[in-house]
């Protein structure tokens, strides 16, 4: 069997800026797979290279088999794409969007009717069908964009900044629907800069920093490889600087941020400052409100590994 | 999958194209700025009041209308989808490249004709215009009309994101496209280097063809001037595909 992704070598160059470093990985059919990184990392590049925007300078990439550059007919026949702008024609209505994609991926006329009625009832829009998108809001543009996405039964859907912007209910609607479609055998790429929507969703993610991935594997394993992330967080009722200052000198604390009326104690040693914390809150006459450890969040060990790391 | 699947989903695909274009953009303002209000205000400008057949000037309008109306939708087109990102989904979708240019050319090419009709059934009922070649007539229409809107897409490719921007350089052509067409001044008439120039101007033989449908001649055979806006066309196709590439890379 095929991969859903195959990347070998895949290098791209923007005059004498390198985008895109040399990356390899596989995603397997029916994976979740998370592309995170900061801004300027190379991710829009590589899926820009993925869906054959643009070409790269070395390197392949292959969907289910077909090389993007040399059997893109074949290669995008297999993928839906939900652009990080919700980017559908405003003039046009729901159901003349959803139509006039079906059109471009060769969809037949009695098979896009059925998919987009589909569609727009699973998005709680098929009632708005035949309004203009111009007048729709940002969560309902975004949901005829992953309509339109979804419309020739993708193979692999690419997910640019899914639920950036949107409303809470548009954005757990948006995750349901990917669930699902994922449930039925679609492979997802998922880019995203909410990362617990990643640590929700994914099967595995690669962190991608200056052009190169720097991890790739599940959400929890990843965790597991920064110890230095643990963390105690502990509220006083009070948080002021002075406090702060005097838990950064606790036994094994390697850091202290103060987070809102809390503070997050960075240790490698999480029993150790419980006792501390515990010891210097007799010392000082303070109340202990409320005291929990935590492991590393996918934000901790983003941040440490592309290098802006708050874990220490 | 064999050649007549894929050429028949490549051809539904630029339907599709052409069909969205003419439901967003012939009724924008830029397009029909461009396409109908400036024709008309050229022509007036320096054809009104001369001493000259109306069968001249009303080759002359409708060739000129063709030529801005046709190249126009492109130009609106283009730059407003890229603004929105709506080209990178026609890129990345299953078509060739050159069905997306052929899709944007179609829309063109339907505008300018339909705008060359009317035109041209204006003309015949008000000023009782005789046409003495049909054909020839039906000729210009068509492939006038459909080798303008390969200009104006050509253009389009340009990566810009404002349809003014394109429509500026656009104009940049068409203006001096028609001093130099014969359509104010008979081809003949003009110095040795303006009948030089003429011959790199496909309105030249748009006009020739209409010419010699309403005013019963012409500088060279309709077939040779057809051929001619044909290969017009097809240079204009493959410096589109070439540009969009070029700033694709």
């Amino acid at each position: 069997m095929y991969k859903a992704v195959e990347v070998l070598g895949l290098t791209k160059w923007y005059g004498n800026i390198l985008a895109v470093d040399h990356l390899n990985f596989e995603i397997q059919e029916g994976e979740i797979f998370g592309f995170l990184g900061p801004n300027g990392a190379g991710k829009t590049t590589t899926i820009k290279i993925l869906i054959g925007l643009v070409k790269p300078s070395e390197g392949t990439a292959k969907i289910f088999g077909f090389d993007i550059m040399k059997e893109a007919r074949d290669a995008k026949k297999n993928i839906g794409i939900v652009w990080e702008e919700s980017n559908i024609y405003p003039e046009l209505s729901a159901w003349e969007n959803l139509m006039f994609s079906g059109e471009i991926y060769h969809v037949g006329k009695k098979e896009r009717q059925a998919r987009a009625t589909e569609l727009l009832e699973k998005f709680g829009l098929y009632d708005r069908r035949n309004d203009k998108v111009g007048g729709f809001s940002k969560g309902m543009k975004r949901r005829i964009a992953i309509s339109m996405a979804l419309i020739n039964h993708p193979r692999l859907l690419f997910l640019d900044e899914p639920t950036s912007g949107l409303d809470v209910q548009s954005s757990v609607l948006i995750r349901e629907v990917i669930k699902e479609e994922n449930k039925n055998g679609t492979t997802v790429f998922l880019t995203t800069h909410n990362l617990e929507e990643a640590n929700l969703m994914c099967d595995r993610v690669a962190i991608i920093n200056k052009g190169k991935i720097i991890t790739i594997g599940s959400p929890e394993n990843l965790k597991r490889t920064i110890i230095k992330a643990q963390s105690v967080v502990v509220s006083f009722g009070i948080a002021n600087q002075q406090i702060s200052e005097e838990l950064t000198k606790l036994r094994a604390v390697n850091k202290v941020i103060k987070e809102g009326d809390k503070f997050r104690l960075f240790t490698e040693d999480p029993p150790s400052v419980l006792e501390s914390v515990w010891e210097f809150a007799q010392k000082k006459r303070l109340k202990i409100i409320s005291i929990n450890t935590m492991g590393p969040s996918l934000e901790d060990v983003f941040l440490f590994l592309t290098g802006t790391g708050r874990g220490g | 999958m064999s050649i007549s699947i894929i050429l028949k989903e490549e051809l539904e695909a630029a339907l599709a194209i052409a069909k969205k274009d003419i439901k967003i953009y012939y009724l924008k303002a830029p397009t029909l700025m461009f396409a109908i209000i400036f024709p008309f205000a050229m022509f007036f400008a320096f054809a009104v009041g001369r001493d000259v057949p109306l069968s001249m000037l009303f080759s002359g309008l409708i060739s000129i209308t063709l030529l801005f109306s046709a190249s126009s939708i492109g130009p609106s087109a283009l730059p407003l989808e890229r603004r929105i990102k709506a080209y990178d989904r026609l890129i990345a979708a299953p078509i060739s490249g050159y069905t997306v240019i052929i899709g944007k050319v179609l829309s063109g090419w339907i505008f300018g004709i339909i705008i060359g009709l009317i035109i041209l059934g204006v003309s015949l009922l008000t000023f009782k215009l005789q046409v003495f070649n049909p054909l020839s007539l039906l000729l210009g229409l068509i492939i006038g009309s459909f080798c303008f809107s390969m200009l104006g897409t050509m253009l389009a490719m340009l990566p810009r994101e404002n349809p003014g921007d394109v429509m500026l350089l656009l104009n940049f052509i068409r203006l001096p496209l028609i001093f130099i067409s014969g359509i104010f001044i008979r081809v003949e008439t003009l110095p040795y280097w303006g009948q030089i120039a003429s011959i790199f101007s496909p309105l030249t033989y748009t006009n020739d063809l209409i010419r010699l449908g309403l005013e019963g001649r012409s500088t060279f055979s309709p077939l040779l001037n057809s051929a001619i806006l044909v290969c017009f066309s097809a240079v204009f196709l493959y410096l589109a595909k070439k540009i969009d590439a070029m700033f694709r890379e």
